[in-house]
Parts: structure tokens; sequence; C-alpha cells
């Protein structure tokens, strides 16, 4: 039987293209409640990693599984519908939808028994639909075409889909890549505000104050491996992390933010 | 005044047909990235089901409609079924599927000639009579087929745009893989989508052979006409291919009381060329195409 503390358990898993191994024999396991933050070099099989735990591209060899749920080789909606939802890196919001449309398709069709394809959202729907437009701060550009929206909103607005869902694990994929220091700052309230929901989440990020203020453990990969999992703090003490990852320089910046010195 | 009445009627006339031939084609391109080249032969079918259900069984023409739109839904969703859904996954799906309807479509044609024959066949579903406007009689069958037009694109634009089959639809259209990680079951929402267009075409086919009779090639003519609106709207355009059509249709009117019959086609193709040099995307398309 499955250990209660553990939402997600990886075992193996290796994901091949070709001769490219771009992740290798991952074995690790994000515990209920907690943020997992992933980082490592680009090329590091970050988002080959989501790809594989969100079924659009399933695992050459190891298991996946949720919730005592084996998931390795279930389609997208299955595996949404088991309870993991995703946000990208780059824009993946319906463009001619409206942010209400947009949410109301996790909401409708983000849990399993939606049934017979009705007319309109049920009331549970509509109430999901609020409740993330509301948690994301998107409540007032409801009726907004997505296509039009600016940067920071159409990346809350993914992460309002995806908590329509009512998943049990979250996988974000660089949510604040390209956004100002201001706007980072917005979108980690928005990351607290669902993590004290009790939703478990995984993120990858390159911006470290994020990353770092975030998670609960972090694992870095580097050519598909793990060379690092921990806490935060120990990022800067670990020599292949600063070697491979963060360089001397942004190491020390890092040291110092984490003793407090810089805000 | 007679003249403007006449080629006005005659206009709509064609346009409601096109429209209601074009508007099957488009959703399933939107939705799939499929062009469907059987249209034409489903239309046809349609047209047949209704005259055997009529002629043959001596049934009321609302049972003769009704049965070839569940005909033409259960081929749309074989075609899916047994064509489509196995060539999704391919990188080059978009070649694959436009050959294999092709030979659906000579496919169904076959078997319509198989069961009823190569000789032209009258459509029993027609509205006798007509009614004076201006001074020009208006067959009522050429109010039935716009009335039939008006309320399809109602019915369409209701079924995307207010219900949640429509959400899905919309939501697929624009990013298949977001749709599913956000739980939509896509494989559901394509069956829809061919089985709608399926019934559609046998709509569509019902409508053109109230008209121009019943031949088992009925249907390659208004499916020609239909790809050159999608083209003019921007292929999987839904609103902007109904517009297209309205517009096409009084268009077609309109040369061919200026200038005769046998130039209307020509003129029109002139046109589409003209609409792909100067907006490659279509007369609505954008270049990152916003769909249904």
């Amino acid at each position: 039987m499955r250990e209660s503390g553990d939402l997600l358990v990886c075992k193996g898993v290796t994901k091949q293209f070709g001769s490219l191994v771009a992740v290798k024999d991952l074995g690790f396991t994000a515990r209920r409640g907690e943020i997992l933050g992933i980082g490592g070099p680009n090329g590091a099989g970050k988002t080959t990693l989501f790809d594989v735990l969100s079924g659009l591209n399933p695992a050459t060899r190891g298991e996946v599984w949720l919730d005592g749920q084996n998931i390795t080789r279930a389609a997208p909606e299955a595996i949404c519908h088991a309870g993991i939802a995703r946000t990208f890196q780059l824009n993946a919001c319906f463009d001619s939808l409206t942010v209400r449309e947009n949410v109301e398709v996790g909401a409708i069709f983000g849990r399993a028994a939606h049934g017979l394809p009705g007319l309109n959202p049920s009331a549970e729907a509509r109430a999901a639909t609020d409740e993330a437009l509301a948690l994301v701060g998107l409540s007032d550009k409801a009726n907004h075409v997505a296509g039009d929206l600016p940067v920071l909103d159409r990346k809350l607005l993914m992460l309002a889909g995806a908590v329509a869902t009512r998943p049990k694990l979250l996988l974000m994929d660089e949510p604040v890549g390209g956004l100002t220091h201001a706007e980072t700052d917005l979108m980690m309230d928005a990351v607290r505000r669902i993590k004290a929901q009790g939703v478990t989440i995984i993120l990858i990020e390159h911006v470290m104050r994020f990353l770092v203020a975030l998670s609960d453990r972090v694992m870095i990969l580097h050519h598909g491996e793990r060379i690092y999992e921990g806490p935060p703090k120990g990022l800067v003490e670990d020599r292949a992390v600063v070697d491979v990852y963060l360089g001397e320089g942004a190491s020390a910046r890092l040291a110092a933010m984490l003793q407090g010195a810089v805000p | 005044m007679e003249i403007f009445v006449q080629v006005l009627a005659s206009g709509l006339t064609l346009g409601a047909m096109y429209a209601v031939s074009t508007i099957g084609l488009a959703l399933v391109y939107g939705a799939l990235n499929m062009l469907n080249m059987a249209q034409g032969a489903l239309l046809a079918f349609g047209g047949y089901v209704c005259f055997y259900v009529m002629q043959q069984l001596g049934l009321p023409a609302p049972v003769g409609v009704l049965a070839a739109m569940v005909v033409g839904a259960a081929l749309g969703l074989t075609i899916y079924l047994m064509v489509a859904r196995p060539m999704l996954a391919s990188p080059a799906f978009e070649t694959q599927i436009f050959i294999a309807t092709i030979g659906i479509g000579s496919v169904l044609q076959s078997v319509i000639l198989q069961l009823f024959g190569p000789q032209p066949k009258a459509q029993p579903m027609t509205l006798p009579g007509g009614v004076s406007l201006g001074g020009v009689v208006v067959p009522w069958q050429n109010i039935l087929i716009l009335a039939v037009a008006a309320a399809m694109l109602a019915g369409v634009a209701w079924l995307l745009g207010r219900t949640r089959a429509g959400l899905a639809i919309r939501a697929t259209a624009q990013s298949r893989e977001a749709a599913q990680l956000m739980g939509i079951r896509i494989g559901r929402v394509y069956a829809q989508v061919l089985a709608l267009s399926g019934a559609l075409a046998a709509l569509s086919g019902i409508m053109v052979s109230s008209l121009s009779g019943l031949l088992p090639t009925m249907g390659a003519d208004p499916m020609l006409k239909a790809f050159v609106i999608c083209v003019v709207a921007g292929l999987g355009n839904v609103p902007g291919a109904a517009i297209a059509a309205l517009l096409l249709g009084i268009l077609e009117a309109v040369i061919q009381y200026i200038f005769g019959v046998q130039y209307a086609f020509a003129i029109l193709l002139a046109l589409v060329i003209g609409v792909l040099i100067w907006r490659p995307y279509g007369l609505f398309g954008k270049r990152q195409v916003v769909r249904l």
C-alpha cells in the first residue's frame, strides 16, 4: 500500500527520444501539501518531465503513481481527471474565448464525472469558476477576450484554469519567466493562496528568488539526472549545483538573499 | 423593381444553400484541421435517403428529413471512428485525411449508384406554389431553403456559443493539447463534430436536390462552391463562412443577370484568386487563425 504522506511517486522514470535520454532513471516523490521546486540548466529535462507526468509524452520506462493510482500510460485527459493540472511556460490560453470561458473549460471538464454533455455549466462549475478567478485576481476581467490580455494576466489565467479543475497536484512550468519584479511578487502570492488550499505544487523556475522563496524542497536536474535534492538553503553549499547551474556570482547573490541581506 | 426582387430572391436562395453546405465543412476543418472531401458524397447520400423514405416507403416529409440527418450523422461518426481516429496522431494527418476522404467519397458515390441507378430523380421534399412579392412570384421552396439555412446557422451559433459541448469544441479547436490537459475528452469532441457535420451535409443535400434534382454526382458542385467559400472566408472560420456564402450567392445571381449564367463560376473563381493574392488567410482570416 502507499505511504499516505506521498502524493506523487516516480520510480525509475526514463524518457528517451531515439538515442537522446532526456530524463534518466529518475525516482522522486512529492509529499502532500508541499511545494517541490525543480531547477536546472536548459535542456536538463525539466519540461520533458512535466510532459511525462501530465501524459502528453508518456515515459519510455519506469512508473508514475498518483495517490496510489498508476498513471504512467494514462491519457492526458484521464490524468487531469485523476488530479494533475498543469500550466505552461508559454501562453496556452484559448485565445478566442473569454477569460470566464477559459476557466469554465477547466471547471466543467476537469473533473471526471461531468456526465452527459449538458447545455449550461452546473452551479458547481460556475462556483468553481468564480472561485478560481477570484483566487488569481481576474474577477473583474471575466468578460475580456483572453487573446487581448497582457502577459501577466495570461499566466494568471492559465493558473486559474488549472485550479478550476480542482487538482491534487499542480505542475507549473516557469510561471514567472518574463515577468517584472513586482509581477513576480503577485504570482508568488497567488501560488501561496493555492498552496493554502491544500494543493501540492511542483514548479519549474529559473528565477531563483521565486523558487527559493516558495519551495519546501528543491530538486536540481542536469542532463536528465538529479544532482541535488534537499532544502533551498543547501543549494549554495552544493559544489555540483554551483558549478553546473548557478555559477559563482549568482550563487553569492543567492547566499546573500538566503541570509536576508537582499530583500 | 421586379428584376431587383428576382435577382435578390435567387441570390439569397443560392447563398443560403451555399451556407448550409459550407458550415459542416468549416466546422470540421476548424475543429480537426481536416478537409473532408467526402462532404459532397454525404450531401448526395442525404438527398437519396430522404427520397427513399418518402417515395419508396411513403412516409411524410419530416420523417424523410430526420432519417437523412440520422444517416448523415452515422456516416460522419463512421468516418471518424474508422478513418480519422487512427490517423490523428500522425504528423501528416492533414494530407492523409484529405486523400482518405476522397476515397470515402467515391465509395459512397458508388454505393448510391448501385442502390439507385444513374438516372436523375426528383426530390419529393418540395413545397409547391409561391408567394407574390413586388410583382414577382417567389416559390415557397426558396423561402423554405432560406428559413432552413437561417435556423441552421442560428442553431450552430447557439451550440458553439452557449452550450458545454460548444465550449469543448471551441477549446479543442484552439489547442488540442491544452484542451486535453484540462480534461476534455477530445475523441468525444471530434466524434460529435463529425456526426454534426454529417447531419448538416444530409440536410443541405435535401435542399440542393429539391432545386436541381437527385444525381449520384450532385454533391460535387456544392462541395466545390463550399470550398471556394471556406477559402474566401478563411479556412475553419464558421461565422465568416456564413457571411461569405450569402455574399457570394448574391454576387453570383447578379453576375448571372448581367453577364449570363456561363460566366458566374469563372468570375467567382477569379475573385477567389484575387482574395488569395491580397488576403492569403481569407477575408476574415488572421495569420494566427482564431477559429470557431
